[in-house]
């Protein structure tokens, strides 16, 4: 599904370059649950910025299916994310003044697709937030704010969802549902990408790669 | 519409920042809208009041353009007189409906210990000279009546009938009729007939102006120039001329009003755009965010942009109730401080400037939308999320 090959990653801090990513290889076939794990600055979130087409890889190359990503335009890169990539992230990002049904609705809306409000309802009753449909997030949990945002991942049919620290914001019995909410997305077919600082969560992953200083161990 | 709702919500957001933002639109709007108002207002009412005046041209002797104008429209009081000979030529002319001289003067009244304004006029010609007047009592019919104006008649405290004293000039006068409030100059003068107003003002052939109607309209210039020809001395003004000179004299305020409303305009325009840039500074995570899950640039661009113009459309439309809701006070003061303002209503609604006005915000609303709305899209997604 995504074959990363030889990247590498380099940003530029004032006048020194700083390598995120150093001669990555990696290979994510469908419906795999993989964890990314690694201590701050081993370049998790850079390796996940490059998988979710939000950045380019400075040298090597990526294929998502079968299109090399590295000389699409950022369009392009734009068309790719909305139909092949949902994100899940720590500080949930939920719009506030909208409601659930219009925060999961919101790709749809950048998608120029019609809000399917049946599709949408059943994504909000899949994470089990139907009585809240209508709230903003303002009157949600956090963990209800993540389940929101899950369910905004996956509502244009992603083949890959990418959840960055997702449980990061959230106590243990919060975490422990999300990561249940996840599993049961793996389960139904997605491909689940996730880094994370738990331990516990990692274990329950079909494979953990781990980061150290830009490279795989 | 959910860019639309996003858009309105983000304002909410930060409910002082854009209600004071608003505030300065809806200020300058309103300013913009009260002057565009009052002049369509301005320029109707002296149309409106010069159509009253019933003649085509006024005679007047060689001097200033304005003076004329005031005599037109303040019956002022003009040093030189014509010798009322010249409104014989006139009439000989062809072409020319009626002649009718007009002598205005100030009359000491030591009774009331006042000055009076006299305005003699050819009683037998007020219909066609004063066709909108409405007279209570009637008009006056032998020399010894007069006409009094509603405000005079109100300051002399006096009704149809009464009698009117001058021991200066040893003549009393019957009120034969007030007239009914014009809201116009008309109200601050006594009309008497114009053959005793030259007796008591020692003119027996005198008139401070002759007013003309001629037949067809369309002939109006031949006939001025033919009778500028024939007629050394005379100055010949048309009303159109009258309401240029007015028109010009009050264009100069307008320009400095206009010039104001603008100023006040750019300067809201720069605290809608200082509003919308603090946003978008501190949604850049949002913004991000909204990148990430599928938005393009355009997209970003459009709903920050929706934001100012929602911004402006509103604060323009409180601006034009603003100005509605203080049509009066506006009215009262423009009166006090111009010169000379026709009678009627100056700031009246006018659909079509309001609609110029909420126009003209919407475009204040993208103009200064446009930087922020560009430095939005321009907001990478990764450095956004990484905060």
């Amino acid at each position: 599904m995504i074959e990363l090959r030889a990247v590498e990653k380099i940003y530029r801090r004032g006048s020194e370059e700083v390598h995120a990513l150093r001669g990555i290889d990696l290979d994510i076939g469908m419906k795999e649950f993989i964890s990314i794990v690694g201590p701050s600055g081993a370049g998790k979130s850079s390796l996940l910025h490059i998988l979710g087409c939000l950045d380019k890889p400075t040298k090597g190359s990526m294929k998502v299916g079968n299109v090399n990503v590295e000389r699409l335009s950022e369009k392009e890169l734009d068309e790719i994310r909305r139909r092949k990539i949902g994100f899940v992230f720590q500080q949930f990002y939920l719009m506030p003044g909208l409601s659930v049904f219009e925060n999961v609705s919101l790709p749809r809306i950048f998608s120029k697709q019609k809000t399917d409000r049946e599709k949408i309802t059943e994504l909000i009753s899949m994470v089990g937030l139907k009585d809240r449909i209508g709230h903003t997030p303002n009157q949600l949990s956090g963990g209800e704010m993540q389940r929101v945002a899950i369910a905004r991942a996956l509502v244009n049919d992603p083949e890959l969802v990418l959840a960055d620290e997702p449980t990061g914001n959230l106590d243990s019995e919060n975490s422990d549902r999300i990561f249940e909410l996840l599993k049961s997305l793996h389960d139904v077919g997605y491909t689940i990408v996730m880094v994370t600082h738990n331990k516990d969560l990692v274990s329950r992953a079909d494979r953990t790669i781990s980061l150290k200083d830009g490279r795989i161990l | 519409m959910v860019f639309l709702k996003l858009a309105l919500k983000n304002l909410k957001r930060h409910r002082t920042r854009s209600l004071l933002a608003l505030f300065g639109i809806a200020t300058s709007v309103a300013v913009l809208f009260s002057i565009l108002s009052f002049n369509k207002g301005f320029e109707k009412g002296l149309a409106k009041e010069l159509e009253r005046t019933g003649v085509h041209f006024m005679v007047v002797p060689s001097g200033c353009a304005h003076e004329v104008a005031s005599l037109v429209l303040h019956g002022a009081i003009i040093p030189q007189f014509l010798d009322i000979t010249v409104m014989d030529k006139i009439a000989a002319m062809d072409g020319i409906e009626f002649a009718s001289p007009i002598l205005v003067a100030q009359l000491p009244n030591p009774q009331k210990g006042s000055v009076d304004l006299i305005y003699g006029i050819e009683m037998s010609k007020i219909a066609q000279l004063k066709p909108h007047w409405e007279i209570d009592g009637s008009a006056a019919e032998n020399d010894h009546e007069i006409i009094l104006g509603s405000e005079v008649a109100v300051h002399m405290r006096v009704k149809p009938g009464d009698m009117l004293s001058y021991p200066n000039v040893n003549a009393t006068f019957k009120v034969a009729g007030v007239l009914k409030k014009t809201g116009s100059q008309d109200d601050a003068f006594i009309y008497m007939p114009v053959k005793t107003a030259q007796m008591i003002f020692k003119k027996p052939s005198g008139a401070t102006a002759i007013g003309v109607k001629v037949k067809d309209p369309i002939s109006l210039a031949m006939i001025t120039e033919s009778l500028s020809e024939k007629v050394p001395g005379i100055q010949i003004v048309t009303m159109n001329q009258v309401m240029n000179s007015i028109s010009s004299l009050a264009a100069s305020a307008k320009v400095l009003s206009l010039s104001i409303a603008i100023i006040a305009i750019i300067v809201s325009a720069v605290g809608v755009m200082n509003a919308m840039l603090m946003a978008v500074f501190e949604r850049t995570q949002e913004i991000g965010m909204m990148r990430a899950i599928g938005a393009s640039r355009f997209d970003i661009f459009r709903i920050i942009l929706k934001e100012g113009m929602l911004l402006t459309i509103s604060g323009g439309l409180a601006g034009i109730i603003i100005s509605v809701a203080g049509n009066d006070i506006i009215e009262i003061f423009v009166r006090k401080v111009m010169p000379y303002v026709p009678s009627g209503d100056m700031t009246r609604f006018d659909a079509g400037i309001a609609g110029a006005s909420l126009v003209f915000a919407l475009l204040v609303g993208i103009l200064s939308g446009l930087y922020p709305a560009w430095k939005a899209s321009k907001v990478s997604p990764i450095e956004a999320i990484k905060g």
